[in-house]
């Protein structure tokens, strides 16, 4: 999922004022940073009981264009509902701490790669049903990957797929039911060619070709539609508009109520595939305006968990509350100030090299984070996949050499640009005041996400404070978002012979870095990629592209009694929340 | 003699209006009302105006600077993905086209649909509706319930220590903002007292109590700035009635005791300029259901048009505004049938 949604869970005024209220209040409960304190002995789970999770209007809690996977724009954000409701082909779990986090396989039994990495076979359990009693075959996930790439998400990935292969026959019946949940504009040629990449083996398995190794393909499924597997018999019987409120799915809970982006209030699945799960028999989401709202709800006891909390103070203040538990996540996207190298002054490796000799985040992350968070030399963290602390050749903290070459410049004017939203503000600030002690001269330009994606793509800014990365490098806002050269949220330099992104694309030009990144997700091979990555960091440290720092995730709060993987146990966000395993979220009794 | 059928020769147009004038007939007793006039004038008034604020409305969501599509689709996503997000919003026909599209459907009764959620506007707006015109209604009453009883206190001995706390509270209370307000209200009756639900809404099929605990609190962040600013309008208003008016001193001449003359003298009087006020403010009553159902977490038409902002959705952004505008248009219209039903000496349209 993108980290414009993560920007514009704060959209509008409301949650920006909200927050300074927030802080108002906080501070007079004397809020502070204070020790976790949350290891004390959990008992086994228990089975029974409801919970209500607050999540916030503006990202998780916003799910105007539906529940289908197929036709919703909001499958990344949407991972409490869709596995609630869906489960999900693949889960990302991690250790108890939340490190060793991996793929594997949920209402898939396993997946390989074949071919060199071409070929992807997927098997099904056995035995799987959805909660209408319809049976979870090889021939529903296909129908289900077809629609969810040929419906318009946003939430399908896009795919590199072998479209020169003869169409599987398939029966009238099937194609019918198809044709039905497609779109009536569909290119039926391409369908035709997807039928031929995509494939049945057998009742269980299904595989999936490529033109070209995705190495980063299965990573990233979590987060899209294409693992989310709907009941085709149900969308036939219910119909488009109908599904997309109450869709129904083989994941642990049902549909009852669905008042769209407000509250969602489910039911155990009786027909759950996993013996004696789920532990709950009733879970509801609850959609609330931003992080001081939805810690107040919670202490008021209209809800158990809040999904998500951001800032930093109330943070803080729920730490000193005896009432709640507060669980950090494990970092995996920080933040960075990309630089415009595609004009002045960061056309200039000298100053570019000045901001990152001018950038301490070491001291933000204490003033600001309270020492949270990981401090991070590349565009993962501590979290995420291929994460390593140190790069060769980064650009450390050193004023006297942003000095000399601010100096050597002859004085340095700098636009530093971010989303208006209170933490990164108040990061911009801090930047600004650094900036200055070494000579440079920072204006801060803080805008409404619409504004900064305006901004990004008419290619008229200078330095943007955003943040950048996911788990899989690859995934999400990661890396080949805000440094490929053809993306328009980067500001790295367009290949040679290219006097436009668009232009590389037509051209087919790529420039080095964009070599490397393209390298990273050639191969399904963990170790290649994780030395490709480590190669990007250190280009993007050596050209001096942009400064990164302070990774730092958001807190899940929860009342004292409730347990759950994703909750009081961590595991790392995919991309900006992180997907809670809500089967295995039990309460004490 | 036999009576001989008479055919009436039609009246000439200028006699039909005279006697309609007259109230010679219902008809003319209806449209020679200068009542009746008034509100037609001001009906034919208000449809440009509305068409006006609907044309503003669409410029504004226009103007507004960023991609709605690309806003919608998320920055990982394709061209691709983002032109299939512009086409599915409506968003790759030109501007003046989308507006005439939606214009002529709404006066056709069709309002389109929710570009994001595909939902028809008209089940989105019945299905909310009723909570933002329960809030408005309760926190209407309630304001006035606050202020008339304040202001009439507090005018009977100004200065006194009731008038002074009054004076002193209702412009600490004003000095808050309703969001702030609201953010206390939850702390001490919801988060400490436990005593009201923080956030949603219990429609009223499941129950009248449970209704009325979810809307209290919204209501009173609703209610209390603006009965204070009633209170002490009416109170500035009564004491001056009180202390300069001719009136008040012929009726102290006659005997008539303080609470007497306050009550049937000088507020009868100073009703009129809280009539003026009370409609004025009836568009800011509408728009601040806007924060407050975000906050309370309501699903009114507030946040409803809130979340067609931000998502760019015209259709609903237009409809949300189009009402709260005729809400206001139409208060005030009705401000100005009440003075003159109140006050015979008023004539509207006269020649």
């Amino acid at each position: 999922m993108s980290n414009s949604s993560h920007a514009s869970r704060r959209r509008g005024g409301l949650a920006a004022l909200a927050a300074t209220v927030g802080l108002i209040l906080t501070a007079c409960s004397g809020g502070g940073p204070a020790p976790t304190g949350n290891d004390g002995e959990v008992g086994e789970p228990q089975a029974g009981g409801e919970i209500t999770v607050l999540l916030d209007a503006g990202f998780a809690g916003g799910w105007a264009t539906g529940l289908d996977p197929a036709t919703s724009n909001g499958t990344g954000a949407n991972l409490a509902q869709n596995s609630a409701i869906f489960g999900g082909l693949f889960t990302l779990e991690a250790d108890e701490d939340g490190s060793n986090a991996r793929i594997e396989p949920n209402q898939a039994e396993s997946y390989e790669w074949q071919d060199d990495g071409l070929k992807l076979v997927v098997k099904l359990r056995e035995g799987i049903e959805f909660s209408d009693g319809t049976p979870m075959d090889a021939e529903a996930v296909l129908w289900n990957w077809i629609r969810a790439l040929s419906s318009g998400s946003t939430g399908a990935p896009v795919l590199d797929l072998n479209l020169d292969l003869e169409p599987q026959e398939h029966s009238q019946e099937f194609m019918d039911s198809l044709w039905a949940a497609l779109p009536a504009d569909v290119d039926r040629d391409l369908i035709m060619r997807r039928l031929g990449a995509i494939r049945i083996v057998d009742d269980l398995t299904i595989e999936m070709n490529f033109n070209s190794v995705n190495g980063a393909f299965v990573n990233g499924l979590p987060t899209a539609n294409l693992n989310l597997i709907a009941s085709p018999t149900a969308y036939a019987e219910l119909g488009a508009d109908q599904f997309k409120v109450t869709p129904i799915g083989a994941g642990p809970f049902v549909v009852e109520v669905n008042r769209q982006s407000e509250r969602l209030e489910l039911t155990k699945n009786e027909n759950y595939f996993k013996e004696g799960l789920p532990y709950l028999d009733a879970l509801n989401f609850q959609s609330v305006a931003g992080d001081q709202v939805m810690y107040q709800t919670l202490l008021s006891g209209q809800g158990d968990v809040v999904e998500g909390l951001s800032a930093v103070t109330l943070i803080n203040e729920a730490r000193n509350n005896p009432q709640v538990e507060v669980h950090l996540g494990t970092p995996t996207s920080p933040y960075v100030v990309q630089l415009n190298t595609r004009k002045e002054p960061f056309d200039d490796i000298r100053a570019r090299q000045a901001i990152y000799y001018a950038t301490d985040f070491a001291a933000i992350q204490e003033g600001l984070f309270g020492g949270e968070g990981d401090l991070s030399q590349s565009f993962t963290a501590s979290g995420g996949l291929f994460y390593t602390p140190e790069i060769d050749g980064y650009p450390e903290f050193d004023l006297d050499k942003a000095k000399a070459l601010v100096e050597e410049l002859g004085g340095l004017e700098v636009e530093l640009g971010t989303t208006d939203i209170v933490t990164a503000r108040s990061v911009t600030t801090a930047l600004q005041t650094q900036w200055e002690k070494a000579g440079i001269d920072v204006t801060i330009d803080a805008k409404p996400l619409g504004d900064v994606i305006t901004k990004f793509t008419s290619g008229d800014w200078e330095s943007m404070l955003q943040t950048a990365g996911a788990w899989d490098p690859a995934a999400g806002i990661g890396v080949q978002v805000r440094f490929g050269s053809t993306s328009p949220f980067s500001g790295t330099p367009l290949p040679e012979g290219a006097t436009s992104a668009a232009d590389a694309i037509a051209q087919g030009l790529r420039s080095p870095l964009d070599e490397l990144l393209a390298q990273a997700v050639a191969t399904v091979d963990e170790k290649e990629r994780e030395a490709a990555y480590v190669e990007i960091a250190e280009v993007i440290a050596k050209e001096a592209y942009g400064p990164f720092g302070i990774a730092f995730s958001p807190a899940q709060v929860v009342r004292k009694g409730v347990h759950g993987p994703g909750l009081t146990t961590p595991i790392p966000a995919l991309a900006v929340n992180t997907g809670v395993l809500y089967d295995r979220v039990w309460v004490e009794r | 003699m036999s009576s001989v059928p008479v055919e009436r020769a039609p009246a000439p147009p200028g006699e039909v209006r005279e006697r309609a004038e007259r109230g010679e007939s219902p008809l003319g007793r209806l449209t020679g009302s200068p009542l009746v006039r008034l509100i037609v004038r001001r009906v034919l008034v208000a449809i440009p105006l509305l068409l006006a604020i609907s044309v503003l409305v669409f410029v504004l969501l226009e103007a507004m600077p960023g991609d709605p599509a690309r806003n919608q689709a998320g920055m990982d996503a394709t061209e691709e993905e983002v032109e299939a997000v512009r086409k599915s919003m409506g968003l790759d026909r030109p501007a003046h086209e989308r507006y005439l599209s939606w214009l002529f459907g709404a006066l056709t009764g069709d309002l389109g649909r929710s570009s994001v959620s595909g939902l028809p506007v008209s089940q989105l707006l019945a299905e909310r509706m009723p909570v933002t015109f329960e809030l408005v209604f309760l926190a209407f009453v309630i304001s006035l319930g606050i202020a008339l009883p304040v202001a009439m206190l507090a005018a009977r001995k100004p200065g006194g220590v009731f008038d002074r706390i009054v004076m002193v509270g209702s412009m600490t209370l004003l000095a808050v903002p309703n969001y702030v307000l609201a953010l206390l209200l939850v702390i001490v009756f919801a988060v400490t007292l436990r005593m009201l639900p923080s956030i949603g809404f219990t429609p009223i099929e499941v129950g009248l109590w449970p209704n009325l605990q979810s809307v209290i609190l919204p209501t009173l962040a609703l209610a209390i700035p603006l009965g204070c600013f009633y209170a002490r309008f009416l109170r500035g208003d009564l004491v001056e009635q009180m202390n300069s008016a001719d009136y008040v001193d012929t009726a102290r001449a006659k005997g008539l005791g303080p609470w007497r003359i306050l009550w049937q003298h000088a507020f009868r009087n100073s009703s009129f300029g809280l009539l003026t006020i009370v409609g004025l403010n009836v568009g800011a009553l509408v728009g601040g259901t806007v924060i407050i159902e975000q906050i309370f977490a309501m699903p009114g038409l507030g946040q409803l048009m809130l979340q067609g902002v931000g998502a760019r959705d015209t259709a609903v952004v237009q409809i949300c505004v189009f009402i709260f505008a005729a809400v206001a248009v139409f208060a005030n219209l009705f401000v100005d049938v009440m003075y003159a039903v109140l006050d015979p000496r008023i004539r509207y349209g006269g020649r």
